[in-house]
């Protein structure tokens, strides 16, 4: 039974098909033409590949960077595959960057930006990344350190020019001091503000509000009141969240130095 | 005289430089000296010298301006001039920072681990 529809339909396509080519040939032809034109699936995967001489190159280079001041370097590592990263020791912020800055191999001349970071958890809770980028040979770098509330860190104005704002963002939204800073004081938050507000522990409501007041004819700034009781969540779930990526690539490679 | 020396640079503030040869070497030299100061065993030594001194016998092995460039590969002389006073600057700053000393503090521990805080196992209630 199925056979038989089959020949028949079969049929009655290649009688369809012959009936409609033969009126008119103009049209078929334009949307042949048109079917050439469309462009063949995407075939190629998505995903950035890992280039392999990019990393020897900056693996080499890491390591040429932790033999040439094993006084400051601690750790060097890759992450996302192809990103350099110098992890150092806090006293040791002006030496690496004037090297990668100035030396005839690195002439990372420019800073691109300082990222600051908060783990309360950890025994020096901020971290304090510094990017870098050379034109000359067009690759790019990070060097990060750590310091906790008290200790101050070297300000890096002394080798980059452009550390001046990015060190007082830094001080503004999570209060790591820079010593020898020329004019360490408030970037992007108002006015009398107090407090850091990208410290973990700083409330999404902030300490005050301000408000227009009637009587007095003015804005005033009063100690925020809270018309509901604070309450805490417990938002961790009772499931693992990724079990694919469980045993997914480790963030970041280190890469072995002599020490 | 008019085609020897070149008219611009291209780079704003960079003048053409009129004797790059003696200019140029004699910043290496400098740098050469600066770093002999340092301890033989010193990995920043052992690279700048070697860098420095071959760009040394580059500089003097070739008196044209632009072979000079093409067989240095780093830019034009005026270029190799900056990252050489650059180059000299640092070296005489490593003097003093010493930075072939052994590491002056080790990272405490879990400082550099990520994630930072590791997902507890399911909690059972």
């Amino acid at each position: 039974m199925a056979a038989f529809l089959r020949t028949i339909s079969s049929s009655l396509r290649t009688g369809l098909v012959g009936k409609t080519i033969q009126p008119s040939t103009t049209l078929s032809a334009a949307r042949f033409s048109t079917k050439a034109e469309e462009p063949a699936g995407e075939t190629r995967p998505t995903v950035r590949k890992p280039d392999e001489v990019a990393r020897s190159h900056l693996t080499d280079f890491g390591r040429y960077v932790a033999e040439c001041l094993p006084k400051y370097v601690q750790k060097v590592q890759l992450t996302s595959g192809d990103e350099l990263e110098v992890l150092i020791a806090p006293d040791g912020v002006v030496p690496v960057l004037q090297f990668l800055k100035d030396h005839h191999n690195s002439q990372f001349a420019n800073l691109v930006d300082i990222a600051g970071l908060d783990i309360p958890s950890r025994e020096n809770r901020f971290e304090v990344v510094y990017n870098l980028l050379s034109l000359r040979y067009n690759s790019r770098i990070r060097v990060k350190t750590y310091t906790d509330e008290l200790t101050p860190l070297d300000s890096a104005y002394g080798v980059f020019k452009a550390a001046d704002w990015y060190e007082r963002e830094i001080w503004d939204m999570y209060g790591v001091f820079f010593a020898n800073h020329p004019d360490l004081r408030r970037i992007l938050t108002d006015y009398g503000f107090e407090g850091h507000p990208q410290r973990r522990d700083f409330p999404l409501s902030g300490y005050v509000e301000l408000r227009y007041d009637d009587e007095k004819k003015r804005v005033v700034c009063e100690p925020l009141e809270l018309a509901q009781e604070f309450r805490k969540f417990d938002l961790s779930a009772p499931w693992e969240q990724f079990p694919n990526f469980r045993n997914a690539n480790p963030p970041s490679e280190t890469i072995e130095t002599k020490k | 005289m008019a085609n020897v020396l070149k008219k611009t640079t291209g780079l704003t503030g960079l003048a053409v430089a009129a004797n790059p040869h003696h200019t140029l070497s004699s910043l290496y030299n400098k740098i050469l000296r600066a770093v002999q100061k340092m301890p033989q065993e010193a990995a920043y030594r052992k690279y700048t010298e070697e860098i420095v001194a071959q760009k040394l016998k580059i500089v003097q092995s070739t008196p044209v301006v632009k072979d000079l460039e093409k067989s240095i590969n780093c830019g034009q002389a005026e270029e190799l001039i900056v990252q050489a006073e650059n180059e000299l600057l640092l070296a005489r700053k490593m003097l003093g920072w010493k930075p072939w000393e052994p590491l002056v503090k080790r990272a405490p521990a879990k400082q550099w681990d990520w994630p930072p805080a590791k997902i507890e196992q399911p909690k059972l209630e």
